[in-house]
């Protein structure tokens, strides 16, 4: 029993102290709130260039879940970091335009 | 007998024990509770995906032309050299026919930022202190080690359009108008690559509705260079080289398009062809203006392969 207790705390030293966890090619959902927030601020500032919701949409989906709910999260957590309020209308932008476009699609549909 | 049973076997059970608690523990790691990567950092992303940040970060500078901002988002994918990666995937994304013009942003924000660094780095400065800044702007928390920081009292410096590439040629020959021309070495890609001396304070970008003009069609012979090129210099109605306008290159049934300022060490607004033997081209500007046309290999007195230089400019 002082044998396998042994063994296991050798893993665990293993694991976290001499060879601990590299995180190597994840995926943009892995990323936390705040990168993913200034994500969202790319899409949002791309957006007013493209003007394309679509596009919008196509590249806020690699954070996973539902780009629209996303940008909503990220609003909130601007809002908590304390973003500029430029920023943070753009995000609104994005936010209503994607809103607006998802219900011309489902009416469309 | 049973004593020197255990004392043999002593060992083995320890052996057997610690290799047990070390599969439970594999176990545990593996099955029952395996690593979830959650809150990871850009720098963490697999290469596709830091390509796809890399163009996210391109795409928003078009709207926001903030260097600071695009260089704090840079460097959170810990790229050993944020300009060449900008390049490399601009080409990499040309060379493959994907989305042109976020080749052209790619290219562009390298452009600009090639200009800063050296200029940065010249200084002695860590960073970027004085670029072109719109508003100071809230960067991600979690390390974002950048020593550069958004600053609320960047001012934008007044544009300074000169641009010098190398004037070294070396031998020229019937030359309509005679320019700078660009010191190179061979590299096995074949583009060269001069040191840039002076750099502009800002970058121009190109103005979509201005329309260019032919300036000068020149004939290149150097014969320690690779041979066989177009090269295509865009300039604005300072002098000044513009990034990120389109080239179009067209040849009896064939047509290339790339942008300029894909090779920033060359010149922001430079951009190359490889020419093949037997094919005549004509080069224009995508945004209107005339063409530089009958453009064909050629043999310099030195029985090596020479090159021309188009350069267009905005009136």
């Amino acid at each position: 029993m002082i044998a396998i207790l042994i063994g296991i705390a050798g893993g665990l030293f293993y694991g976290w102290e001499i060879s601990p966890v590299e995180y190597v090619d994840t995926s943009p959902d892995t990323l936390s709130i705040d990168y993913k927030t200034d994500y969202v601020l790319m899409a949002a500032e791309a957006y007013q260039v493209e003007n394309d919701p679509a596009l919008a949409v196509q590249r806020l989906a690699v954070l996973g879940g539902d780009p629209i709910e996303m940008v909503v999260q990220a609003i909130l957590s601007a809002e908590r970091n304390g973003y500029i309020d430029s920023d943070l209308a753009l995000m609104r932008q994005l936010s209503e335009a994607l809103q607006a476009w998802h219900l011309q699609a489902g009416q469309g549909s | 007998m049973n004593r020197d049973h255990r004392e043999n076997r002593g060992p083995w059970y320890l052996l057997t024990g610690l290799i047990v608690g070390f599969v439970l523990g594999l176990l545990y790691t593996w099955a029952v509770q395996p690593v979830e990567y959650v809150d990871t950092n850009p720098a963490s992303l697999r290469v596709d995906y830091k390509d796809r940040y890399r163009a996210m970060i391109a795409a928003a500078y078009q709207y926001n032309h903030d260097l600071v901002r695009a260089q704090a988002r840079l460097e959170l994918l810990n790229d050993e050299d944020l300009v060449r990666a900008l390049t490399e995937q601009a080409q990499r994304t040309l060379g493959v026919g994907g989305d042109q013009a976020e080749a052209g942003s790619l290219g562009e924000l390298a452009a600009a930022l090639d200009v800063v660094i050296a200029q940065a780095s010249g200084a002695g400065s860590a960073g970027i202190s004085s670029p072109e800044v719109r508003t100071p702007t809230h960067t991600p928390e979690p390390a974002l080690t950048s020593t550069v920081q958004p600053s609320s009292t960047a001012t934008e410096t007044p544009e300074s359009p000169l641009d010098t590439i190398l004037p070294e040629a070396t031998q020229s020959e019937s030359t309509l108008a005679v320019t700078a021309t660009i010191t190179r070495t061979p590299r096995p890609s074949a583009t060269p690559s001069p040191t840039p001396t002076e750099t502009p304070t800002r970058t121009p970008t190109s103005t979509p509705a201005a329309p260019f003009v032919l300036r000068t069609t020149q004939r290149l012979c150097e014969q320690n260079q690779p041979g066989g090129l177009i090269q295509v210099i865009a300039l604005d109605a300072a002098e000044a080289q513009i990034a990120g306008v389109e080239v179009i290159v067209t040849w009896d049934g064939g047509e290339d398009h790339f942008y300029t300022g894909l090779q920033p060490e060359l010149g922001r607004g430079y951009a190359d062809f490889d020419m093949a033997a037997d094919v005549v081209y004509a080069v224009r500007l995508a945004e209107a203006g005339e063409t530089a046309r009958e453009l064909s290999t050629f043999t310099c007195s030195g029985g090596y392969p020479g090159s021309w230089r188009i350069t267009f400019q905005q009136p």
